[in-house]
């Protein structure tokens, strides 16, 4: 154990940043150095467990909750009984459901693999040999708020530290001028709001940077990013004159390495204001690239992912938009067809540029939502068909890709008519384990110790999918 | 790691009740101010290490004041303190800085770091309101409570149990607040509870009770039976919201929350009678409901539920009824315990035995009109619920039976709906209720929340009639009850003679219980605590886990001490203060530490410190002269350019904390934070030299050198913000930073490159497909142009255009256009998106226009997007391309996103991003002084207490 006033230990500062780092910097000396001491308890960014096979994530999340039985889990079974009820009782979810409701959606076989994925996602599916989709996923609550809760921070109520927050802990950041955990979500927060992305127990700095991606400016996509007092040259010149006074006081108060931790961040703070610009700066992307992605604006948060992702940003979530935009209770047909045609050719782009950048193979991408929908309709009040779906948490698809992911793979299943997961049941823990697992992590070893016990992101639960790891 | 206590072992140190140690004896004797010092110094000198010498008297002054009120001394006090010789001058400014307000509110951040204080409740449904009505007379409270000096058990004790102390209407019943200020998590009673249980044992006894929640805790010796004892106290009470000054407002105030509260309590009464006639009405169906309970979730699965549907809460509630009447006899329910016993196999020869039985030993206890219905042995528990069902349905007719009605219409009874405020009791209502229910309570909370006037609330606890014992809930899971246990206090304290609490709930009890001076943990707790405010850690490192896990005491004898004597002053608070900061330990000058004690556990030099969050905002805004210090009252938006007042009034909104907040190692108002991280991260940085609140500390800071002649000013401003003069060296500096700056006339940022963007309004002729009129919009907001500076504007109604989009005029004559003018020949491409995001009104029409070749695109949306563009259009330097958009057949929701990329080659235009910024800064730009003022308020020496 070592406390925040002695020096640091004999790393080159390179690897001290690489080690400390969380992005948008090191955390303080004082975190990093002390543990109990100056932290209160837990224990450093250590890195891997393990080789990785992925060194960063993006997420899109389909907040919302995307129907299994429209996009990646074919039913033909539940096709043949539309509007019949389903033989057996339907499960309760959040609303009232009635008769069985086949998907409107064309299924086909695509890739070496055969894989089958729905004409929602035609574009994605060009890539079916690299993807593993989980068709037998399983949350606890059939309601928004604890199902967001369970996927982004592995807890359906308690503030736990999210996902991004544990990687960010565990392996920092590879980019010290940005930071290294970004949630872009245009138009507002999805439901739960900024919880979505905390670090709870977790020093401030692992919590997840928030981007409304709708704009375009960067003053307006980071907070503070510009001056609007001083130019850059004035600014140069106080940091000039800050040093100089502080060899002063430094001289009279002794060394301390959180002087200089602090002059540093300054002088990181300086340069962050050139760096997040360009970082952000879609329009420097040749336009062939920027067509790939498309105009919408799932085309260029994905492509600024792609872009933060290059610079060593650690974790990227996409949300699909504020609010619950995937939440089609009624005319799910028209509703799904317009999201998904919004993000499926960003997806499909990311997937082909990651490729050509040679960032595929240490890139984990994961798509999914907070849950998936009910195969039987929706009804309102009256007893109608609403032709939607209700929310469905007994079984739904999240899919994988990239870094350590076996592709063209289908885990897992839900009944003939997708509504439970019947084999193979995989529970939120059990992704997240994969996803650490994929990370170089051994999920239950990633812990951090508060309120006198060693928490991790699976509490006490979840086993790596070996079935889907390369 | 430490394994449990064997039986072989001492006990944990934490739990061997305190002793008051003899002072150890030392060489250097003449080191020692106070006792704690001998504790200190022994330890020293058994390693050989020295103290450090004593800190400077500035540095002490610098350091005792941030230490006791969270900012800096005036340069006045400074000067008076060094100017008098006497030798009690430190201790007479100690006092001085405890009996000042600031030191209230500064100790009162401390524990609501503890409190996990907030302003608001966390996510709740938006039918809720989101912010709490009492929280600020909480903080108030605390404050209060500090500069008052309460003694630490008084103060404990008010915070869990005022509502049993004092009066009704007491001020003190604020305290509370510390039990009910914790987050909501959508009403789920149990995650409400395990948070009270939490705050109360780990802030009072770090003691980390919460992890025997789901199983016995794997280090300390807490069995789960005791975490549901303690669940079993706050379970059997509710929250109340009570007013805690009743002085009447003016008639206005008053009348609006009379009208308010009688419309909430009218609806309430009535669907309380609504939910509970229908209760009894389908009584046979919430019995035949026990039979299959895994289709009724718990709390925390929500169903949309209509009036018709079986109510899951109601479910519960027969269940737990049930469960708490089967242990002895029901005249009316005795035939369900005997048969719910039964296997299902044979039920029926095996229920003509146990209803014989019943009618044997209870002939004239059972209910006649009970044992008529269970004549005949049923078949199966369907039919038993069945022929209950019937009964009841008979006995709520005219002239049924008496006993049976009474059991229905009973308000402890299966079938009631408890009278409770309306969070206790919400799922007791159908969803539509449920909402109108909230609507109404959420207008009180509104009206008490945005008037001024209103006078602080509490939101209590209070018991509701004794519950029968709570029960272990296997693996934490409320479906699966387990045996009974007692309410009373933890084992590890109260030992193996405890008795269970006999006074209702036992709240107050176990207020008592943590607060007797033989508990062993409480007093060490507070001190050290405190200890740690003052040396940045404590002599427990884990301030909040003093398992067996925890971080033993660098020097026990010194914390038992401390804690021994905090009891035998009557938890005296201030005193503890006192002495710890005239000991030679806390007056020790820092420096680092020896490498024989790296973390500096022996303490042979005081730690530096860091400004936290608050104090660093607090002493910025007290040296530039910008602190207002008026006390107490409702919280405003900490980061707001007008909020000068102490960041403590600051507002935590737990579900939309503002990011600058944990920027700065705010503490997570989620759950008990003992010790705040402590990290530096680019962030911080971006804020103190870009956001407008150290420039603005900068601009008060200069203009008070205004009348300075210039040589003088850097004087000046180290005596404001160090409390110092600058030595020869740092005059010259700041001199020769003030020469420079001002030769360099690059002071004012450049001017924005002419744009090809303008902003206007006109007529947009779908005919001729041209635009008469084009009249630029006048005024500028700093995000959008509009008609003036309120929106509508008079005379040019809803026009406006923003970035991205903006909101189309009145009528066909006032169409918003972007319109861009080529700045070269060239040919370009077009690619917009147009979005209306209403499914009210009628939507709107965008239209894109150029000069020489006419429309090129349009659309007519309503809750819709399209994409517009237009491929390779030559254009001649001057050209303009129009941007229209225009209402569709009325105004009503025109507002839209329209926003454009235009490319030319290499070059690209975009709408958004190129939107006019802000009028020239120049106005805000700092001067030289006030630059150099900066640099002062973002050095080390500004940002640590020596």
């Amino acid at each position: 154990m070592i406390s925040y006033l002695t020096p640091p230990p004999r790393t080159s500062r390179r690897d001290f940043l690489r080690r400390t780092g969380m992005g948008f910097g090191s955390i303080g000396l004082a975190s990093v150095l002390g543990q109990a001491g100056a932290l209160g308890s837990g224990a450093p960014a250590i890195g891997s467990h393990f080789a990785p096979r992925a060194k960063r994530v993006v997420h899109f999340f389909m907040n919302g909750g995307p129907s299994q039985v429209d996009t990646f889990d074919p039913k033909p079974i539940l096709t043949k009984y539309d509007g019949k009820p389903l033989p057996a009782e339907n499960l309760r979810t959040e609303r009232k459901t009635g008769a069985a409701f086949g998907s409107p959606f064309k299924f086909s076989r695509y890739g070496q693999s055969g894989l089958e994925i729905s004409e929602l996602f035609a574009k994605t599916a060009a890539h079916a040999d690299d993807i593993a989709v989980i068709r037998s996923m399983v949350a606890q609550a059939p309601n928004h708020e604890p199902s967001l809760m369970l996927m982004n921070c592995g807890d359906s109520l308690q503030a736990r530290p999210s996902v991004g927050s544990w990687v960010l802990y565990g392996l920092g950041s590879e980019n010290n001028n940005l930071p290294g955990f970004i949630s872009m979500c245009p138009g507002g927060y999805p439901i739960k709001d900024t919880e979505n992305w905390q670090s709870a127990f977790l020093p401030g700095a692992y919590q997840g940077t928030y981007v409304d991606s709708k704009h375009t400016r960067l003053e307006q996509l980071i907070e503070n990013i510009r001056s609007p007092h001083a130019t850059a040259g004035v600014q140069q010149r106080q940091l000039n004159l800050l040093r100089r006074l502080d060899g002063e006081y430094q001289q009279r108060a002794g060394a301390d390495p959180r002087f200089e931790a602090r002059l540093e961040s300054f002088d990181l703070a300086f340069r962050m204001q050139t760096e997040a610009t360009d970082a952000f700066d879609i329009m420097r992307e040749p336009e062939p690239i920027r067509e790939m992605y498309g105009s919408h604006v799932q085309g260029r948060q994905t492509l600024i992912a792609r872009r933060l992702l290059e610079r060593g940003v650690r974790f990227v979530q996409l949300w699909h938009g504020g609010s619950q935009p995937w939440d089609n209770h009624d005319s799910i047909e028209a509703n799904h067809r317009r999201l998904a045609a919004e993000v499926d050719q960003p997806i499909a782009a990311l997937i082909a540029d990651l490729k050509q950048r040679g960032m595929f193979e240490d890139t984990l991408i994961i798509w999914g939502g907070e849950f998936g929908r009910t195969p039987s309709v929706e009804l309102n009040e009256n007893g109608k068909s609403k032709m939607g779906r209700d929310h469905n948490h007994y079984g739904f698809s999240v899919c994988l890709a990239g870094g350590g992911i076996k592709g063209g793979t289908a885990y897992g299943a839900t009944d003939d008519f997708g509504f439970r997961a019947v084999e193979n049941p995989t529970t939120v823990h059990d992704l997240h384990a994969t996803m650490l697992h994929c990370l170089g992590f051994d999920h239950t070893k990633l812990t951090y110790r508060h309120a006198g016990r060693d928490f991790r992101l699976t509490d006490v639960s979840g086993e790596p999918i070996q079935a889907i790891l390369t | 790691m430490s394994m449990p206590a064997s039986a072989v072992e001492p006990p944990h140190w934490a739990f061997q009740p305190v002793r008051r140690p003899d002072l150890p004896a030392v060489k250097n004797s003449g080191w020692s101010r106070q006792p704690p010092d001998a504790f200190i110094l022994a330890r020293l000198e058994a390693v050989g290490l020295q103290p450090a010498p004593p800190a400077d008297r500035r540095t002490l002054l610098r350091r005792a004041s941030l230490d006791l009120t969270g900012l800096p001394p005036t340069p006045a006090a400074m000067e008076a303190f060094l100017a008098d010789p006497s030798p009690d001058a430190f201790a007479k400014t100690i006092d001085q800085l405890l009996a000042s307000p600031q030191y209230g509110e500064r100790q009162a951040r401390l524990w609501l770091d503890v409190a996990r204080y907030a302003d608001s409740k966390g996510y709740v449904y938006a039918r809720e309101e989101r912010f709490f009505v009492h929280s600020w007379a909480y903080r108030d409270w605390v404050v209060r409570a500090f500069n008052e000096n309460l003694p630490w058990d008084r103060f404990l004790k008010l915070q869990i149990a005022a509502d049993q102390i004092v009066p009704e209407g007491s001020p003190d019943l604020a305290a509370m607040g510390f039990l009910t200020g914790g987050r909501r998590f959508i009403g789920v009673t149990h995650d409400i509870i395990d948070d009270r249980i939490d705050v109360v044992t780990r802030g009072t006894m770090a003691l980390t009770v919460q992890c025997a929640r789901c199983h016995d805790h794997k280090f300390d010796p807490i069995p789960t039976s005791d975490y549901y004892s303690l669940y079993g106290i706050f379970h059997n009470g509710a929250d109340q919201l009570v007013r805690v000054d009743a002085t009447p407002r003016n008639d206005d105030f008053e009348k609006g929350l009379a009208i308010r509260q009688k419309s909430f309590d009218e609806k309430l009464a009535g669907r309380r009678t609504g939910a509970a006639a229908r209760l009894r009405a389908r009584a046979g169906d919430y019995l035949a409901a026990q039979l299959e309970l895994q289709r009724y979730p718990e709390e925390g699965f929500d169903q949309l539920l209509q009036e018709s549907d079986i109510i899951p809460a109601s479910v519960r509630r027969w269940r737990d009824f049930l469960r708490q009447s089967g242990g002895a006899f029901h005249p009316i329910l005795a035939p369900w315990h005997v048969l719910s016993r039964l296997e299902s196999k044979d039920f029926s020869a095996a229920a003509e035995k146990a209803l014989a039985t019943l009618r044997r030993e209870h002939a004239t206890g059972l209910n006649p009109a009970v044992a008529a219905a269970f004549a005949m042995p049923p078949a199966s528990m369907k039919e038993v619920a069945a022929r209950y069902g019937t009964l009841f349905g008979a006995a709520l007719k005219e002239g049924g039976d008496a006993e049976v009605g009474n059991f229905l219409q009973d308000d402890a009874g299966p079938c009631a709906v408890p009278e409770a405020p309306l969070a206790s009791i919400e799922l007791f209502f159908p969803t539509n209720h449920v909402e109108e229910l909230w609507k109404l309570q959420s207008e009180i909370h509104r009206w008490l929340i945005q008037r001024p006037e209103a006078p602080p609330y509490a939101l209590i606890m209070k018991d509701l009639p004794p519950e029968p014992l709570p029960r272990v809930f296997r693996r934490g899971n409320s479906g699966q009850a387990m045996e009974e246990v007692p309410r009373q206090f933890l084992k590890v304290i109260a030992g193996p003679q405890r008795k269970p609490f006999t006074q209702g709930s036992g709240r107050r009890e176990l207020a008592d219980a943590l607060t007797t001076p033989d508990n062993p943990l409480t007093a060490r707790v507070a001190v050290n605590r405190i200890w740690q405010q003052h040396f940045g850690r404590g002599l427990v490192r884990t301030v909040s886990d003093f398992g067996l896990r925890a971080d033993p005491p660098s020097h026990a004898e010194l914390l038992d001490w401390l804690a021994a004597e905090f009891t035998a002053s009557s938890w005296d608070v201030k005193a503890l203060h006192r002495r710890i900061l005239l000991s030679a330990a806390w007056q020790q000058a820092s420096r680092p530490a020896p490498a024989t004690d790296p973390e500096n556990r022996l303490l042979s030099s005081q730690n530096r410190r860091r400004l936290d969050l608050e104090q660093l905002r607090d002493a910025m805004l007290a040296v530039s002269g910008d602190l207002e210090t008026t006390m107490g009252g409702k919280a405003a938006e900490l980061f707001q350019p007008a909020n000068k007042r102490r960041s403590l009034y600051g507002m935590v909104d737990r579900q939309y904390l503002p990011g600058t907040f944990r920027t700065f190692d705010f503490a997570c108002p989620d759950f008990l934070v003992g010790q705040r991280h402590e990290t530096t991260v680019p962030q911080q940085s971006l804020y103190l030299l870009n956001n407008p609140f150290a420039a603005d500390r900068a601009r008060s800071l200069a203009k008070f050198c205004e009348e300075t002649p210039p040589s003088e000013a850097p004087g000046v401003l180290f005596r404001a913000i160090f409390q110092r003069p600058p030595t020869e060296r740092e005059r010259e500096l700041a001199s020769q930073y003030l020469t420079e700056a001002a030769a360099t006339a690059a002071g004012s940022p450049p001017a924005p490159p002419p744009t090809p963007w303008s902003y206007g309004f006109g007529h947009y002729d779908e005919d001729s497909k041209k635009v008469t009129k084009f009249t630029p919009l006048p005024h500028f907001t700093g995000t959008a142009w509009q008609g003036g500076p309120k929106l509508p504007d008079d005379t040019l109604g809803w026009a406006q255009l923003t970035a991205e989009g903006g909101h189309a005029g009145n009528d066909l004559d006032h169409a918003v256009i972007r319109r861009w003018s080529a700045p070269q020949d060239g040919t370009i491409s077009i690619t917009s998106s147009f979005k209306h995001g209403h499914p009210e009104g009628d939507g709107v029409s965008a239209f894109i226009v150029s000069s020489r070749e006419g429309e090129l695109a349009r659309a007519s949306l309503h809750h819709g997007e399209a994409e517009l563009g237009y491929r390779r259009l030559e254009v001649k330097q001057g050209d303009t391309l129009d941007f229209i958009v225009h209402l569709g057949g009325s105004l009503n929701n025109d507002d839209f996103v329209f926003s454009q990329t235009l490319t030319s080659g290499d070059h690209t235009w975009e709408s958004a991003r190129e939107f006019t910024p802000a009028p020239s800064a120049a106005a805000t730009v700092l001067s030289p002084l006030a630059q150099l003022a900066q640099v002062l308020l973002l050095s080390n020496e500004f940002t640590f207490a020596d």
